[in-house]
């Protein structure tokens, strides 16, 4: 049995940083890249699933969309105890949303026919939590978002799973398989992947593919098969405050001037 | 001397007089089967240490130095000494007095069972034997003397480090007792102690038994010891046949206990006679200042299993006397965590002698797979890894040369390979990869607190510079370190020293990165600061980080960085001395010194730092624990990147009181900004901030060199 888990690069920003030209994204060179944080929780729940089974009985698949930068995240989620990687270029996805990502996921899974689907709640960076729901939607399995505790045993018709709703209940549900989770964080404590083995992660292959190659049509890739667009990316304008600094009677003063500012 | 009318040849030892020839075969039959029994014990404990990793940076080009040393260190039981003078001294006793005990019964041996049968050399009387009569005595009466304080101590005394309790176990696990050695070691003191007795009792018999004969009788003073209870025997009322049969019996109970020690001492604690020897030749006296260098490319970069570990440690486990002088110092152990440096030793000596054989010699192949770490009995717990500070207390102080820093980092490279560690560590060790410093601030930001110096330091990648300063990360990122930092910017700057910085091309030096057991992590760090490094020109490289001074001075040459690196005390006093700086008023404080694990015991940096305080006019009062025996700040191995888990005492709060005891304290100097950092939280956390401040070295310094009135002390609010 498989279990396919995607995976983001996600971007962390600098304090100060500048947005592209075209305003619709941050500049990369103002940010730091790594594995979505909730991601890590998905592949640890996979790799826990594959360890507890008897060996070789279960494969980890990890897939990324993206540049061949985006290779960084998948040797980590090797080094993590990943079994295989698979990255589809994102050349030609540039105007390509959530449930376009989707798309290429879903194919992907068409293709490799996992059991289980099991991605981050949401990315770090952009936090949509909508591309695990989307891609069972185009699958149409069965599904589950925000998972807080998964039981599964290879091979099993359902999966145990449950949730945290408000109040501090608990929601206890059985899946059908195969199924997309989405996973929340704390589920498990991910693993560290060492310097040494994520330089060992580097000689097991990297299977590059394009979204035709998935077997995507034309009208389905990027910005054909987007659902939104974004338009624009911005700071808002914020409320100042100012902590005043000084003597007394310079406060006072510093006060009185700022009221006359905003009296104008 | 001797008495005249007595032929000289006529006074000597009688050995085998009166013995039936049976008596003699019996006795060589016993004598040769303790030898075998011996010989076989020594080729099991050498079956054993072969099934450990070989060669580990041992130099044979430096044998002779060496063994010099080792000679010197057992002869002036220098080690053992320390910390613990009068335990010392009397195992010096018992070794002086078992040593020479040991060479009298050897020359015994030469005469009778070589030299004479072979080529008639007979020496063993005369003046020469009055004199080895009278060395005996005396070595014997070390002897008894040395092996009844060692039995006062056990027993009365009773001081903690002897204690066997260890940290590491609750009483519920099956391998907490450690009673087997408790009655080893009071086994190994009576036998000892009866051989001793027996030898001064059969010697007073023979002179009763053999009073007829003047040889004998006239010269029995020359064993005062043997005279006495000779005089005691003729009191009672014993003839000279009954002292003969008492003699007789004496002889053989004498000879036995002595032949069953010797086939004893490979199999029991006696075995550090030749163990601990052994250990303090072979080890790397480097062990706490230079970590082992990883191959990342190997299967395994740690100890997983007992055949990963080094043969030198197993040697090491089995020299080790417990002691207890780790165990004392270890600043973990004092906190409460659960890791005793000794424990450490003892734990591998078990899973050695468990899996490989200590009395039969097991099958290799399987003993060497027997796992190290994990929950089972005789493994090493991650908890307990996880304790250590890698601050070097106990490898430094133990006196047969046990080097547990080593051990256990390599124990925990096998911890962090797997992925096994605190997620605070994770998340540390993730935010260095990513960013290249602890703080998991951008790499733009580490020059920021350059900012407000009125100056602007050199970028030494872009114009060459004299002193290269390597600032580090605590320094460049810690607010109150960042204060450090620029009064020592300012120092340099006023003495017109040429000295850059490497900007946002800095990155961690990786000193605590590889303590934690990250070495994969570490190389690439010191890789990519070699590297950047090497395109700069610079003379020297001065830092006021002792974790990167340490790293860089002594770890960055295996990866082929080679500087000539200080401490920035180091380089103070250097321009103190040359009138570079010089102070312009004497401060008026009473403070005390904490020694950081990095600059003073791994690198012996204790003089420079009270020089300048002594310059400065402060006085100084030590604390109990100073210099080698420094306490840690709690700070070392990474532990400043987890958090002590809630309820536990602090390591720095044991400092911090420790400090609070000195009476009108105003200040506790560090020389280091991870001390700074904890120490500054144990002050507070133990109560103690209103009542001295922590400050810098440097930063007194810069108090000290500027003339007008001083802002640091009165100004408590200003700091915190
Ligand atoms: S290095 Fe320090 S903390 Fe670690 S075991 Fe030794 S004494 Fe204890
Ligand atoms: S390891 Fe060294 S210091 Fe520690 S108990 Fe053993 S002999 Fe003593």
């Amino acid at each position: 049995m498989k279990i396919l888990v995607p995976v983001k690069r996600v971007a962390s920003l600098d304090d100060e940083f500048e947005l592209n030209d075209d305003g619709r994204d941050v500049d990369p060179d103002f940010c730091e890249f790594d594995l979505n944080e909730f991601d890590e929780y998905a592949l640890e729940a996979a790799v826990q699933i594959k360890e507890a089974a008897p060996e070789g009985s279960v494969e980890v698949v990890v897939l990324t969309i993206g540049p061949d930068d985006a290779d960084d995240v998948l040797r980590k989620a090797l080094a993590k105890g990943a079994d295989r990687a698979i990255r589809v270029d994102d050349a030609g996805l540039e105007e390509a949303d959530r449930v376009a990502i989707a798309r290429v996921i879903a194919k992907v899974a068409e293709n490799e026919e996992p059991g289980l689907v099991l991605c981050g709640a949401q990315s770090a960076d952009q936090g949509n939590a909508q591309t695990g729901m989307s891609v069972a939607a185009l699958l149409g399995w069965a599904r589950t978002a925000v998972v807080s505790k998964l039981d599964f045993t290879p091979g099993a018709a359902t999966a145990q799973v449950e949730r945290e709703l408000e109040g501090g209940l608990v929601e206890r549900i059985e899946v059908e398989t195969p199924a997309v989770l989405t996973i929340q964080l704390g589920i498990n404590t991910p693993r560290y992947a060492s310097l040494r083995s994520i330089k060992q992660a580097n000689a097991k292959p990297i299977e590059c593919l394009t979204p035709h190659d998935v077997g995507l049509a034309d009208a389905e890739i990027g910005g054909a098969g987007a659902l939104s667009r974004v338009r624009r990316v911005f700071v808002p304008e914020r409320g100042r405050g100012e902590i005043i600094a000084g003597t007394p009677s310079q406060q006072v003063a510093r006060l009185l001037e700022i009221i006359s500012e905003v009296n104008g | 001397m001797i008495p005249s009318g007595i032929d000289p040849s006529k006074v000597t030892r009688i050995l085998f007089q009166d013995f039936s020839p049976w008596m003699l075969a019996i006795f060589y039959v016993y004598a040769i089967g303790c030898m075998a029994a011996f010989a076989w014990g020594v080729y099991a404990q050498v079956h054993k240490y072969r099934a450990g990793r070989r060669g580990t940076r041992l130099a044979w080009g430096d044998i002779g130095r060496r063994l010099l040393d080792t000679a010197k260190t057992i002869a002036s039981h220098r080690t053992l000494r320390r910390r613990d003078t009068t335990a010392g001294r009397l195992h010096a006793f018992i070794f002086y007095g078992f040593t020479l005990l040991f060479i009298g019964t050897a020359t015994i041996t030469l005469q009778e069972d070589i030299l004479g049968p072979l080529i008639g050399l007979e020496f063993w009387h005369g003046h020469f034997y009055l004199l080895f009569k009278l060395t005996m005595t005396l070595a014997g009466t070390g002897f008894i003397c040395g092996l009844l304080y060692m039995m006062w101590r056990r027993g009365w005394l009773k001081p903690p480090k002897l204690d066997y309790a260890r940290p590491d176990r609750t009483p519920q696990d099956a391998d907490f007792s450690r009673e087997r050695y408790r009655i080893e070691d009071w086994a190994f003191l009576w036998t000892l102690l009866l051989i001793g007795i027996t030898g001064f009792l059969l010697s007073g018999a023979r002179m009763v038994w053999l009073q007829n004969d003047p040889a004998v009788w006239d010269t029995r003073w020359w064993a005062p010891v043997g005279a006495s209870i000779a005089a005691g025997l003729k009191a009672v009322g014993f003839t000279s046949a009954g002292a003969g049969a008492l003699r007789m019996g004496l002889w053989w109970l004498h000879g036995v206990l002595a032949l069953t020690f010797i086939a004893l001492i490979p199999y029991t604690k006696a075995k550090h006679i030749f163990t601990a020897a052994a250990s303090w030749l072979l080890r790397n006296p480097e062990a706490i200042r230079h970590l082992p260098l990883g191959d990342l490319d190997a299967d395994r970069i740690g100890y997983r299993e007992l055949g990963d570990v080094a043969s030198r440690y197993l040697v090491q486990a089995d020299a080790c006397t417990k002691c207890g002088r780790c165990h004392e110092a270890c600043p973990a152990r004092a906190a409460g965590y659960p890791l005793s440096p000794r424990d450490v030793v003892l734990t591998l000596r078990e899973q050695a002698n468990t899996h490989l054989g200590e009395v039969l010699p097991k099958p290799r192949a399987a003993g060497c797979a027997a796992p190290l770490i994990g929950l089972a009995t005789g493994e090493y717990r991650p908890e307990t890894l996880w304790s250590c500070r890698q601050c070097g207390a106990c490898t430094e102080i133990c006196p047969v040369g046990v080097e547990h820093v080593p051990l256990i980092n390599m124990l925990r490279r096998t911890l962090v390979d797997e992925g096994e560690m605190d997620p605070a560590l994770q998340r540390t060790l993730g935010a260095v990869n990513k960013t290249g410093n602890c703080f998991n601030e951008s790499r733009r930001k580490r020059p920021n607190w350059t900012k407000d110096l009125p100056f602007k330091i050199k970028d030494a990648r872009k114009e060459p510079v004299d002193v290269l300063w390597f600032v580090g990360d605590y320094a460049s990122f810690d607010p109150r370190n960042q204060k450090v930092s620029r009064a020592f910017a300012r120092i340099l700057h006023s003495a017109g020293i040429d000295f850059g910085i490497l900007y946002e091309g800095e990155t961690t030096a990786g000193n605590d990165v590889r303590r934690v057991g990250e070495e994969g992590l570490f190389q690439q760090l010191a890789e990519g600061n070699i590297s950047t490094l090497g395109d700069c020109s610079f003379n020297r490289i001065v830092t006021t980080d002792p974790h990167s001074f340490n790293t860089l001075k002594n770890e960055y040459p295996d990866l082929g960085g080679t500087y000539d690196v200080s401490h920035a005390s180091a380089f103070l006093k250097e321009l103190m001395a040359d009138g570079r700086i010089t102070p312009a008023r004497k401060l008026d404080f009473t403070v005390t010194y904490h020694d950081p694990c990095h600059l003073g015991r791994l690198n012996k940096g204790y003089d420079a730092p009270r020089e300048l305080l002594a310059a400065t006019g402060v006085k100084l009062v030590e604390m109990g624990k100073s210099r080698d025996n420094s306490f840690c700040c709690g700070g070392g191995g990474g532990r400043v990147w987890v958090p002590d888990p809630p309820g536990t005492t602090k390591v720095g709060e044991i400092r911090a009181r420790e400090a609070a005891e000195i009476h009108g304290l105003d200040a506790l100097v560090v020389n280091c900004p991870k001390c700074m950092t904890m120490l500054e939280d144990a002050v507070k956390t133990t109560g103690n901030e209103r009542n001295f401040r922590v400050l810098e070295l440097t930063e007194l310094l810069a108090e000290a060199l500027e003339p007008e009135e001083p802002a640091v002390l009165p100004a408590h609010a200003e700091v915190g």
